[in-house]
């Protein structure tokens, strides 16, 4: 069964339409890469999913719950906006991690405060914070920065800054995480260790979207891969279909001036 | 020279004046400049014209200009307002001058303070389900104090100087009862007066580099 299903999205900006007619759906436990060149619309396509944007037209779908529906501005309330996106998580290119903030404190601060909107909390709140602050250290671990929970992101080579945005992410346990290129910021040396987290996350079955310029990652990582081009799909399939034997020009351009690069 | 403690005491006791114009200026126009710094940066035209033409006057006229202005104003115009009677009506209408002054300043500093923040921090917490209040105080206000330090000390600094402003609607201030003493021939009392002003600017310096040095645990 489907998680997320995006139907005839669209998105423009002034005169410039950077998303038309977008449609596409993702099983649990899958993992998406997008790819394209860059402004192809995959970046503002991962900011609507996660309201950051909000898109003209078209509808999304997770678990086959209608989160957003331009013809309905019921969908649109602030309010409402802000407890449907926590069914995405997302890790930005710039990492964005809060400089004030320990990485396990980074890791911990939404989580606490949305335990504070519990009617129970005042009660229970020694015993909430208890659990989430051992959660975010599992999530840290998981991330291999066991040895850094205590570091301010200035302190943190930019790897070790991506994986504590992707423990921040994995913390309210969204049921989509997506990623906004998490490698493109990042100095060659350090693009691995990122991908490693990321990969191993594809192997528990998180469900992902990832919009990404590290093609041969996407192609050994990905379930499924689409790309993009001037705001339209040109292409979908798995990795086999759109990298080994892609139908449409365009794509085949794409990868053949990718690979020149390389 | 048997004057000496007698001058010293008086001098003293005026600088009394000058302090508490300083502290009663910093406790309003702060809140008062943010809030200014809201409204020009909010994004109703018909908030933010009106709020950046104030500043626009407030900042763009000599303060003694203003202080003249408040204090005379309402009495030439004929308002159905007066100040009060005497030393508490000039001191409180040198602090209304100073405050709206001042929060002009400070909501320029505080704009630029909050509109330095990138966008990301927050966007990092919309995506974390955070509200605006609260992406406000756990995520951008520490950042945008730790920037506006050094600008807003500045203005403190300043402020410490501009106090001596208020005699010219007659509050006896330090650099007015030192010319007091000019006018009989005694110039030492004026120069003395700024021993006042740098001790005191002294330990606001200090102050402000111990807040600074605190806040030196993160980078932003």
């Amino acid at each position: 069964m489907s998680i997320l299903e995006v139907i005839q999205l669209e998105k423009r900006f002034g005169g410039l339409e950077v998303l038309q007619g977008i449609d596409f759906s993702l099983n649990q436990g899958e993992s998406l890469a997008i790819i394209g060149s860059s402004g192809s619309g995959k970046t503002t396509l991962l900011r609507c999913l996660n309201f950051l944007e909000r898109p003209d037209k078209g509808r999304i779908i997770v678990n086959g719950q209608v989160i957003f529906d331009a013809d309905d501005p019921s969908t649109q309330r602030e309010g409402e906006v802000r407890k449907k996106r926590l069914h995405f998580g997302l890790v930005f290119q710039s990492f964005n991690l809060f400089p004030q903030y320990t990485a396990l404190q980074n890791v911990v601060l939404a989580p606490k405060l949305l335990a504070k909107e519990l009617p129970d909390f005042t009660k229970n709140k020694q015993s909430y914070f208890n659990e989430i602050e051992a959660h975010g250290r599992t999530l840290l671990d998981q991330v291999g920065l066991t040895d850094k929970l205590g570091a301010y992101p200035h302190m943190l080579s930019g790897g070790q800054q991506q994986r504590v945005a992707i423990a921040r992410a994995l913390a309210l346990e969204p049921d989509i995480l997506c990623f906004d290129e998490p490698t493109s910021a990042l100095d060659p040396e350090l693009t691995g260790e990122v991908l490693k987290v990321i990969r191993a996350l594809a192997n528990r079955n998180t469900t992902m979207v990832i919009v990404t310029h590290e093609m041969d990652f996407a192609r050994s990582v990905a379930d499924r891969v689409i790309f993009m081009d001037e705001g339209v799909i040109v292409e979908r399939g798995t990795p086999e279909e759109v990298f080994g034997n892609p139908k449409e020009e365009r794509t085949r351009q794409f990868l053949a001036r990718y690979k020149e690069s390389n | 020279m048997t004057q000496l403690p007698m001058i010293i005491q008086r001098l003293s006791e005026s600088f009394i004046l000058n302090g508490k114009l300083f502290a009663l200026t910093l406790l309003f126009s702060i809140p008062l400049g943010l809030i200014v710094a809201l409204g020009s940066m909010s994004r109703y035209k018909f908030v933010q014209g009106p709020v950046r033409t104030f500043v626009w006057i407030i900042r763009g006229t000599p303060l003694m200009l203003q202080l003249i202005i408040i204090f005379f104003g309402p009495g030439l115009l004929d308002l159905p307002f007066s100040w009060p009677g005497g030393d508490t009506g000039r001191f409180t209408a040198a602090t209304v001058a100073f405050v709206i002054n001042y929060a002009c300043y400070f909501s320029e500093i505080f704009r630029g303070g909050i509109q330095s923040i990138p966008s990301g921090q927050y966007e990092a917490g919309q995506v974390l389900g955070m509200t605006k209040p609260q992406i406000f105080i756990r995520v951008t206000l520490l950042q945008v104090i730790k920037r506006i330090m050094p600008p807003s000390g500045n203005e403190v600094i300043t402020l410490v100087k501009d106090t001596s402003l208020a005699r010219i609607i007659s509050n006896k201030e330090i650099i007015m009862m030192a010319g007091e003493y000019t006018n009989q021939g005694l110039i030492w009392p004026l120069f003395a007066t700024g021993i006042y002003f740098l001790v005191f600017v002294g330990i606001l310096t200090l102050l402000f580099a111990r807040i600074e040095k605190k806040l030196d645990f993160f980078k932003a």
